[in-house]
């Protein structure tokens, strides 16, 4: 039997990969973007996978909220990529370092 | 509960949604020339919350009566009072953005509706009695701050300072959504007050690792070592008032919200958390004192030095007792204070042409050209660091205080230390404003809404600041022991 | 040590994906060989790929306003996901879930009479 223990697996295994696309990308913003995404989807499997175990609705209510709210949040990141993307030329992570500290 | 019943109680949020959704459609059709207008409708909005808010705060309300939805949304005296500093704060971020914004031609009419939804999202946050509604609440406030800080579209540092915020607050969403997810599955719950009964007696693993992913997200939020790095990049790049704006509401917000979630939702497991707190609590005063040595521009000053406050607020968590979390509340509406007026001064600094001066080394001997301006700024150093006759001294003096009592002498011993420490640098400021020779660089005048605004915090962090003390801590005793009914 | 055969439904899924999915691209091609006339030209021959020259240097850049239609996009289809749920419990609950829903639809609206206003709609 696939048990609830393999999806917490898969989930965890998908947020590392989002985190660590986060840090060890030296490229695209977009890549983060993408990260980004990553992220909240292994949320979402652990949300629809315990919801299932614990034949409780909540966790899949949650798992639409986290949906929307992650296109709302792709849409501003990328909203404000063009912004930064009109006044440097570039979206390369190494350039995003004007301010140093 | 009935629906209506839910309704009255979240009037002020009502509100707040309305009028911003309609100021939304004035923006877009009268355009920006209503921009001046609009803030001041928002800022009577936000001053008719206010009102709304008080009663309950003055009243101590808490208990199923103030329960809406379910038991999702909590309209108790607690929530109140932290939504009366937010309130505040966003009040304040309306004032002074005009004229600072008309500089740069870049006051639009969208400023004062974002402020008024960011402001909508943290009053959800403080009353979340449920992790979707905190969730919901806590993106609110994030999406419309992220447009907030690369507001200055034509300026590089904004437009990047934008970007950190959003992919590291994207970041900490992400983890703390991880850490719902987590305690959701080990307690099948995603009401607070569930998740304490779940894990009263043991806790499974699956929720410990829940707790420490929300602890690391709302730590971000709240800028505390190790979860810091963003803190004085974005705080320097964004424009002024929204930095002001970002130093002192979202923090209010926060640390409620981190309140809620240790001694509400996970109270019955206090050691599994403390140890987190106290960690994060030493480190983000060592790292904040430390980190404000060496910096030259006064804007990442500040931002260290709200790094090092936040520092000192976590020491009342690490306390966990009612008297802590009275503590903080009181620390916090003082840190709103002085961080307004930090903010509002170093709004105030212009050269000839009126561009920002944020370079230390710039206001060298103010106190000959602009000496009201030094001595307010000056109040605000010496409060920030603690310094006895000043308002900033009693906020560290009562959490020092309720972590002595609930046995933390050692903790208490290492903050004091601390802050001495970090009181070194902002006598420095001081003693540049004061005894260096001129530099002559600040010239322009500023308009009365910052110096009403400055003039009201500087009274409020000057001694005269102590004639406060019973009736805040009043309210703050009464907003405090509303996290403590489930014990 | 993991049991294999619990990944059998998996395994036959994907065969049977396999072989469909051959199926629908190797058939119509058979069928039109020997069916259809046969005159290629270099304009049949290329891929299509939304409207862009199939290979060209990825990182060229492209027009930021299909950015901005891409962000209308995202937000108002993803919101339409809260529909179904709701639909499916209408009977449950009942007028304050129908007034819920019918405000939700209403801050849609103002957020794309915003957007309307705003010239976010217009290509030019």
């Amino acid at each position: 039997m696939i048990g609830i223990e393999h999806y917490v697996v898969v989930s965890s295994i998908l947020f590392v990969l989002g985190v660590l696309g986060i840090f060890l990308n030296r490229k695209n913003v977009i890549v983060i973007l993408m990260a980004i995404e990553l992220i909240l989807l292994a949320v979402n499997i652990n949300l629809v996978a315990f919801s299932a175990f614990l034949g409780d609705l909540t966790g899949q209510i949650f798992a639409m909220f986290v949906l929307t709210v992650a296109a709302g949040e792709a849409a501003i990141g990328l909203a404000i990529l063009v912004i930064y993307f009109r006044g440097r030329g570039t979206i390369a992570v190494d350039d995003v370092n004007r301010m140093k500290g | 509960m009935d629906f209506a019943a839910s309704l009255k109680l979240i009037a002020p949020e009502l509100l707040m949604s309305v009028s911003g959704l309609v100021l939304l459609l004035v923006s877009a059709w009268v355009g920006d020339k209503a921009s001046r207008a609009i803030s001041v409708a928002a800022a009577v909005v936000l001053g008719a919350c206010f009102f709304l808010v008080a009663p309950a705060v003055c009243s101590g309300a808490s208990g199923p009566d103030t329960l809406a939805f379910g038991g999702q949304f909590s309209a108790d005296a607690f929530a109140g009072l932290a939504k009366l500093m937010i309130f505040a704060a966003g009040g304040a971020a309306l004032v002074i953005a005009p004229a600072f914004f008309e500089r740069f031609n870049a006051m639009r009419a969208e400023y004062p509706v974002l402020i008024l939804f960011a402001v909508l999202g943290m009053s959800i946050m403080v009353s979340a009695r449920d992790l979707i509604t905190l969730y919901i609440g806590l993106e609110l406030n994030s999406l419309a701050a992220y447009v907030l800080a690369a507001f200055l579209r034509t300026d590089d540092r904004s437009a990047e300072a934008g970007l950190k915020y959003f992919v590291l607050g994207a970041l900490a969403s992400g983890i703390l959504l991880f850490g719902m997810s987590l305690t959701y599955g080990f307690t099948g719950t995603t009401s607070f007050e569930g998740i304490r009964v779940a894990l009263n007696g043991e806790m499974a693993m699956g929720a410990l690792f829940g707790l420490i992913f929300m602890l690391a997200g709302l730590a971000f939020k709240i800028s505390a070592v190790p979860f810091h790095m963003w803190t004085p990049d974005v705080y320097e790049g964004a424009p002024t008032p929204v930095t002001a704006f970002f130093a002192s509401a979202p923090k209010v917000a926060a640390l409620a919200l981190t309140m809620r979630v240790t001694l509400e939702a996970f109270g019955a497991q206090d050691d599994a958390w403390r140890q987190i707190v106290i960690f994060a609590a030493i480190a983000s005063i060592v790292i904040g004192a430390l980190g404000a040595i060496g910096q030259s521009n006064l804007k990442r000053l500040l931002a260290y030095s709200s790094i090092n406050n936040v520092g000192f607020i976590l020491i009342g968590l690490a306390a966990g007792t009612p008297a802590g979390a009275s503590a903080m509340l009181v620390y916090l509406a003082i840190y709103v204070a002085m961080t307004v007026g930090g903010f509002v001064a170093v709004l105030m600094l212009k050269d000839e042409n009126g561009n920002s001066v944020e370079a230390i080394a710039d206001i060298a001997g103010l106190s000959r050209t602009r000496p009201a301006l030094a001595f307010c700024l000056m109040l605000v150093m010496f409060s920030l660091a603690g310094i006895p006759p000043l308002f900033g001294f009693w906020g560290k003096f009562v959490v020092f205080q309720a972590a002595v009592n609930a046995g933390f002498v050692a903790l208490a011993a290492i903050g004091i230390a601390a802050s001495v420490i970090g009181a070194f640098y902002y006598i420095k400021v001081v003693k540049v404003m004061y005894f260096d020779e001129p530099a002559d660089v600040v010239k322009g005048e500023s308009d009365w809404a910052h110096w009403a605004l400055l003039a009201i915090s500087a009274l409020a962090i000057s001694p005269l600041g102590y004639l406060l003390t019973p009736w805040l801590g009043n309210l703050a005793d009464k907003a405090a022991a509303v996290l403590f009914l489930g014990v | 040590m993991v049991d294999l055969s619990q990944y059998l439904p998996i395994l036959i899924f994907l065969a049977i994906a396999l072989g469909l999915s051959a199926a629908f691209v190797f058939l119509p091609m058979g069928v039109a060989r020997l069916t259809g006339a046969h005159n290629p030209d270099a304009e049949k021959l290329s891929e299509y790929e939304c409207g862009f020259p199939a290979f060209e240097d990825p990182r060229s850049q492209f027009d930021v306003r299909f950015y901005l239609v891409a962000i209308l996009f995202i937000i108002f289809d993803l919101e339409a996901a809260f529909l179904f749920p709701w639909a499916v419990s209408l009977d449950v609950t009942g007028w304050p879930g129908w007034i819920t829903m019918m405000v939700f639809l209403g801050e849609l609206v103002i957020g794309f009479a915003y957007a309307w206003k705003k010239g976010a709609l217009e290509w030019e």
